[in-house]
């Protein structure tokens, strides 16, 4: 694959020193690092912080990335999501306050849960829903437990196959398939008991 | 060879499927028998709905936009540098479109992302309005792509954004000379380039002639009674004054 190679190719500049090479990286991969830091952690402070250690992290070890093991992608996967368990295992991210129950009781707009999550479609209106059901989900996400939650993040945000998401997690394919079932069933039953509480 | 005997589909084998069954993994014999297993098994069904549902409510959040200092803040802290691009400097214009392009002026930063993309699409969307209320049909607008996505596409790799960077640099050059014609043509015998280029909208135009002629009514509503206090006094002074003289010679 081309970009595979050209990704490769701007390893072994960045690694050679070449700064015009890393900031192709970091221009390449903040978003999709932020992104994962940002659904797992659930804070967009800390989901820029941890992304600003994991390139300082990729910066140093970057030497140590090899091209015949797994993808670069695969590789900052690999380094965002050990930091992430690092952060996790110190308790620095375990704080989750805000309660999905009580979240649909604040809103005075008269719509029911599902109306909010149900809407994709065009329109200020539909986008405001959207945007409520957005909250919605990336809450419930948050009460789903760290290993149930990487892996439905890895596999649904980030279009991840299982293949790599087992390389990423260290667990047999087997494990991954289970996990995303039971991360995407929780969260939907996550959605639907508030649902229920709520009409 | 197993799928020959659909039913033999157990639980555990359709739970072991599930993930790729929702992901359209599945095809052919397999995905018959596990269509055939849903069919039988209420809970299983139950367990392919609610799977379903997670999927789609993670599908339905959005990328969410990095702080706009991320890249800047990386950078210094990695290799202590500015991106090379900090180093552009937007070329000076005049008149309102100094202000259209301060606005622009944080996409060509080092930390741009889609969402100074986005304003700089409202820039632009602002442009294009006040010229086609101008009476200007710009082609060119049709050429960029001012979609959030479109914009967010671009701007995923930096060589892709230079090369938009010179691209919107020559439109804004192009929108500020063709402006300049438009004040040519609108107004050639005022020698006024520093004013801003008249409006063309008839309504406001007319609306202004009328406010001039009305002032212009009114003026000339004034000026008679104006003149003619002096102009009609006068006389009668004189008048007064004579009687006045006429009747002391008399007394
Ligand atoms: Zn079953």
């Amino acid at each position: 694959m081309d970009d595979i190679q050209a990704v490769n190719a701007l390893v072994r500049r960045c690694v050679t020193g070449d700064a015009a090479a890393w900031q192709e990286i970091v221009q390449q991969y903040h978003r999709r690092i932020y992104n994962l830091c940002y659904r797992f952690s659930g804070s967009p402070d800390d989901a820029a912080d941890l992304t600003q250690e994991v390139f300082i992290k990729m910066y140093r070890t970057l030497s140590t990335f090899d091209t015949t093991r797994a993808s670069f992608m695969t590789w900052v996967t690999t380094v965002t999501r050990n930091l992430l368990v690092d952060h996790f295992r110190k308790g620095k991210y375990d704080r989750i306050t805000d309660s999905l129950e009580a979240t649909p009781g604040n809103q005075d707009d008269g719509l029911s849960l599902a109306e909010k999550l149900e809407d994709h479609s065009a329109g200020p209106e539909a986008r405001m829903r959207s945007q409520e059901a957005q909250k919605l989900v990336h809450q419930a996400l948050r009460k789903l437990s760290p290993e149930l939650r990487e892996a439905v993040i890895l596999r649904d945000l980030q279009d991840m196959d299982y293949k790599d998401i087992a390389l990423v997690l260290k667990v047999p394919e087997g494990t991954v398939k289970s996990r995303i079932n039971r991360g995407r069933t929780e969260l939907a039953r996550l959605l639907q008991r508030s649902y229920r509480q709520v009409s | 060879m197993r799928s020959e005997n659909q039913s033999e589909m157990q639980c555990v084998e359709c739970e072991g499927l599930l993930a790729e069954a929702i992901d359209g993994g599945l095809h052919g014999t397999t995905l018959a028998a596990f269509e055939a297993h849903q069919q039988s098994c209420p809970a299983c069904r139950t367990m392919v709905e609610e799977a379903t549902a997670g999927l789609h409510w993670l599908k339905g959040l959005d990328e969410v936009e990095p702080p706009r200092h991320l890249v800047h803040n990386i950078l210094a802290q990695t290799i202590g540098a500015l991106p090379s691009e900090h180093a552009v400097v937007s070329p000076r214009g005049e008149g309102w479109l100094d202000k259209v392009k301060g606005r622009l002026a944080p996409i060509f930063a080092p930390v741009a992302t889609p969402r100074f993309a986005m304003s700089f699409g409202m820039a632009f969307f602002s442009i294009t309005l006040l010229l086609s209320i101008a009476g200007l049909h710009l082609s060119d607008l049709r050429r960029l792509d001012l979609s959030s996505k479109g914009i967010a596409k671009t701007y995923s790799s930096t060589q892709a954004r230079v090369i938009r960077y010179y691209d919107n640099l020559r439109l804004v050059y192009e929108i500020e000379s063709r402006v300049r014609d438009l004040r040519r043509v609108a107004a050639p015998e005022k020698q006024q380039p520093e004013e801003p280029a008249p409006k063309t909208q008839p309504k406001s135009d007319n609306q202004q002639d009328k406010n001039r002629t009305n002032q212009n009514y009114s003026r000339d509503a004034n000026q008679p009674e104006l003149a003619a206090s002096p102009a009609g006094n006068e006389p009668g002074m004189k008048d007064l004054t004579n009687q006045a003289r006429l009747n002391r010679r008399i007394a």
